[in-house]
């Protein structure tokens, strides 16, 4: 209504008009609810905030002696002030990345299998199936990977060092694979092996995520596209990808997150080596977790100091791969409502 | 629609998983620990005495005690010890209060703590070799040449000091793939302390090629060179080397690892000229030289052990790399060691020192001297809260006991064979270890000892008689008469005559190099050999017959009976395959109950 409309006489002597406060009396149980959802964000806040600030007070011992020099040298000898996370960093990205490489299909596949092609009687038991992957244990995997993906997929390894070792990454020192006398040990406790483990276990998170987002494609879209004449996979490549791009980059970066952080079976099957190496299919890898794994329980005082400062660089390498996730997640069309 | 139906029928799912596996997981119960008052207690460290520690801790449970042991290694043992997160830790070497690697030194509260020696074994070098699709069981090497391959001196299996080792062994051009503890462990510093006392030019320049120089005095943490392979525990070392893709690996690890791997050891060169390997028998025959510290008024050194007469004795049956280990118990309450833990682990130590020593020798483990274990009880009653027992000894029934006080075990071990000389043409085809029913044929040595002349046959007593290959040349093998074999020496080029066994079974052998035409040529009825497994068919009591290769082999009946076995092949119904077939079973289900729920319910709620 117009406010020109009110009679003039009402309000000769009352004071000029406010609008009236709109107050939400939230009930009890909004109050409750508000609080506790409040508290819960700022206290996951506050413990990763005390987890960094931890590890950097911890590693302040360390980080002292060696300085800078921390990040560029590749020995781990703290009690001889001879350690620096370059070879042990690099290990890990390597892994983490050759997990990305291989797990990323598998997941959009498997993702768009079950929203988008698997028939309605299947999906419940595909969606238990990649769940229960995602809950097995990683020492399972680790055991399975050191005594049965080991000795067969060296064959694997030879091969590609066979033909592809002209490209560097795939050098192997030390190897004929045209030799039959050669030894398969140069191709075992590798980067590429690790990865592969690794990626078995990163592959269900990254599709629980893109399965999430390829859930909600609009389906006016969807049926748009099918009205079109569209075939379903002309649908899924105009509709469903362009609409789930955030987070299929989301979840990648996820499953990469956690790639970088996985611990025991990285241990079980690499031999870890202190050198810049980039051959991801030559024996010896390292990592920052299995690092810590391996020599926390017979380190002390400093040597537990430089530990913790491995554990900030990877702390912080980690943070910023899931930022950079969830920065592209929010980006994206679907990015309001999917999980990372 | 599909989607709004699924969440809760998703979570019923997974409720229904969980309180599957929840069913399975507590299906497996755990004993209680405290029948008779016994406190569970815990204990970490030494993967190299873990075997014998395991099984002391199984046997346990009958009597009410609980004790958990985690094999992390010697270095995490002692110090998740001093940081008191365990009741007792098990260590081969005594805390380094002074260590010689640079590493911080361990510095235990003076008088907290006492040594008891719980075990005694070897060092063996487990490794993983074929020669012509068969596993070697009888290697050999010299001390220098075990340090020359895990300080990558020696690179290649056919390496002439390795060969030089191995007479009676064509080796292969392989690459030598040592395994190393990737962990701190003991075991790494009893190898480089024998190193550095046996061969300290060879690990000085190791030292310095690895980046750990100028700290090269012995160390826990082994340096490692590109080539090599390091692993976690003695478990992981085992577990490395005896997978088929690591053909040439070559790890130490504690000889019961390689009894439980089914897998062979080398025998190490002794001070006496023999080639031995770590038998129980032999390891009490080396300690017999361990000089023990029995200054009790120093309890940083009391009972601790040096080594340096075991490494230089040159008694025919000692064997180099034999140590004791140790357990470290505590003197004080302090932190989460109270009284009743205290009784706990004076009832298993008293155990670990007088029954569980009969088993010892089964394990792998050379049982404790006398001497020794009444040490041990004596360490025993300084534990607070120790229930203390008066054994009599001879209830311990431990096999190295004497009547005299004299270690049984050691004066009864056997004298080795003869073959197992070293400077003789030839080797005991005799497997070791985890194969030690596995012979490894073996040739008389080339052609200059020639025929059966060598002597090999005589020496060992058995029945074989090796012939020479001699090249270009016929040889004729020598013949023994009522013994198991004779072997026609393989002629490079040529067939060969094979000398006539009477009386007995005989087999050839074909092996080597492969250089040979290989034809059959003996007085037999048409006799193969097959060029792949080296195996040629006996004939009957006048077999003879040619060897395909160059280097021929020769063994004894025993040899020829048990050559074409492979490794033992399991056939029929096996529990493995119950439960492959389970866990196809479980998943099959997991596939199908819930497709088969969704239908029954969306039927359900249509209806």
């Amino acid at each position: 209504m117009d406010v020109t409309m009110i009679p003039e006489a009402i309000d000769a002597d009352a004071p000029a008009p406010t609008p009236r406060k709109l107050v939400a009396t939230d009930g009890r149980s909004d109050r409750i609810f508000h609080k506790g959802a409040s508290f819960s964000g700022v206290l996951v806040m506050a413990i990763m905030v005390a987890v960094g600030m931890f590890l950097a007070i911890e590693a302040a011992q360390a980080l002292r002696v060696t300085g800078l020099s921390f990040l560029t040298t590749s020995e781990w000898q703290p009690d001889r002030n001879k350690f620096g996370i370059a070879a042990v960093l690099l290990g890990t990205v390597l892994i983490a990345l050759v997990a990305g490489v291989i797990a990323l299909p598998i997941a959009i596949a498997t993702a768009l299998f079950i929203t988008e092609v698997a028939p309605v009687w299947l999906k419940a038991s595909l969606v238990a199936l990649v769940d229960l992957m995602a809950a097995v244990p990683s020492v399972v995997y680790g055991l399975w990977g050191l005594f049965l993906l080991q000795g067969n997929i060296v064959g694997l390894s030879r091969w590609i060092n066979g033909w592809f070792g002209w490209i560097p990454f795939f050098h192997v020192a030390r190897a004929d694979p045209n030799s039959p006398l050669s030894s398969a040990s140069v191709y075992t406790a590798s980067t590429f092996i690790a990865g592969v483990v690794v990626a078995m276990m990163v592959m269900p998170i990254q599709c629980v995520v893109m399965r999430e987002v390829f859930s909600q494609v609009p389906g006016g879209e969807r049926e748009g596209a099918f009205a079109l004449g569209s075939t379903r996979w002309g649908m899924i490549r105009v509709v469903a990808l362009p609409f789930g791009r955030g987070g299929i980059i989301g979840g990648t970066m996820l499953g990469l997150g956690r790639a970088l952080g996985e611990t025991i079976a990285v241990l079980l099957i690499i031999s870890p080596r202190f050198d810049i190496n980039f051959h991801i299919l030559e024996a010896g890898s390292n990592s920052v977790s299995s690092l810590i794994a391996l020599r926390y329980s017979e380190s002390s005082g400093f040597g537990l100091s430089a530990l913790m400062a491995a554990g900030l660089a990877l702390f912080a390498l980690t943070l910023v791969v899931n930022f950079t996730a969830s920065w592209f997640v929010a980006r994206s069309r679907s990015g309001a409502s999917s999980e990372a | 629609m599909s989607q709004t139906l699924h969440p809760t029928r998703r979570r019923s799912l997974r409720l229904a998983a969980l309180v599957i596996t929840g069913v399975a997981v507590s299906g497996i119960s755990l004993p209680s620990a405290s029948a008779d008052g016994y406190q569970r207690i815990s204990g970490e460290g030494s993967s190299w005495a873990a075997n014998a520690i395991d099984a002391m801790r199984v046997n346990v449970r009958q009597f009410g005690i609980t004790v958990d042991y985690n094999p992390s290694g010697s270095s995490a043992g002692r110090k998740n010890y001093l940081n008191g997160t365990v009741d007792f830790a098990a260590s081969d070497i005594p805390f380094q209060f002074n260590p010689q690697d640079g590493s911080a030194p361990e510095n235990p509260a003076p008088g907290s703590y006492a040594y008891m020696p719980v075990t005694a074994g070897g060092t063996a070098f487990m490794y993983n070799l074929i020669i012509n699709g068969k596993r070697v069981t009888n290697l050999r090497l010299s001390g220098e040449n075990v340090s020359k391959i895990f300080t990558g001196v020696i690179t290649q299996w056919n390496d002439p000091a390795i060969q030089a080792d191995n007479p009676g062994l064509v080796m292969p051009a392989r690459t030598v793939v040592p395994v190393v503890r990737s962990d701190g462990s003991g075991s790494t510093a009893q190898f480089t302390l024998w190193m550095i006392d046996r061969f300290p030019a060879i690990w000085n320049a190791y030292c310095k090629v690895s980046g750990r120089a100028p700290a090269c005095g012995d160390t826990s943490f082994y340096p490692t060179v590109p080539g090599m392979i390091s692993q976690s525990g003695d478990l992981g070392i085992a577990g490395y080397v005896s997978q088929g893709f690591a053909e040439g690996a070559i790890g130490y690890v504690n000889y019961s690892y390689a009894l439980g791997s089914q897998f062979p050891v080398a025998k190490v060169l002794n001070a006496g000229g023999y080639y031995t390997e770590p038998t129980p028998q032999n390891v009490a025959v080396s300690l017999l030289q361990a000089q023990i510290n029995t200054d009790s008024s120093n309890p940083q050194k009391y009972l601790t052990q040096n080594l340096t007469g075991v490494y230089t004795d040159t008694d025919p049956r000692s064997y180099q790399l034999s140590s004791y280990s140790y357990m470290i118990l505590p003197t004080v309450v302090a932190g989460q060691f109270n009284l009743d833990k205290g009784k706990t682990l004076g009832a298993f130590s008293y155990y670990a020192m007088c029954q569980a020593q009969q088993d010892s020798a089964s394990l792998g483990y050379s049982p404790m001297p006398l001497n020794l274990v009444q040490a041990g009880f004596e360490q025993i009653r300084k534990i607070p809260g120790v229930v203390v027992q008066d054994i009599d000894i001879t209830t311990c029934k431990n096999p190295a006991f004497g009547p005299d006080g004299t270690n049984l075990l050691a004066q009864n071990a056997p004298q080795p064979l003869a073959c197992d000389k070293q400077g003789i043409a030839t080797q005991c085809p005799n497997g070791t270890a985890g194969l030690a029913n596995v012979p490894t044929a073996v040739s008389g040595g080339g052609g200059a000892t020639g025929g059966g002349a060598t002597g090999g046959g005589a020496a060992t007593g058995g029945g074989a008689a090796t012939g020479g290959g001699a090249t270009g040349g016929g040889a004729t093998g020598g013949g023994a008469t009522g013994g198991g074999a004779a072997t026609g020496g393989g002629a490079t080029g040529g067939g060969a005559t094979g000398g006539g066994a009477t009386g007995g079974t005989a087999t050839t052998i074909a092996g080597g190099a492969a250089t040979g035409g290989g034809a059959a040529t003996g007085d037999t009825t048409g006799q193969i050999c097959d060029a792949d497994t080296g195996i040629c068919g006996g004939g009957g009591a006048s077999a003879g017959g040619a060897t395909a290769g160059g280097a021929s082999a020769g063994g004894g009946a025993s040899v020829g009976a048990v050559l074409p076995t492979t490794l033992t092949q399991s056939s029929g119904w096996t529990a493995s395959l119950t439960l492959v077939l389970l866990v196809i079973a479980l998943v099959l289900a997991l596939i199908l109950a819930p497709a088969i729920a969704w239908r029954y319910f969306s039927n359900k709620s249509t209806a």
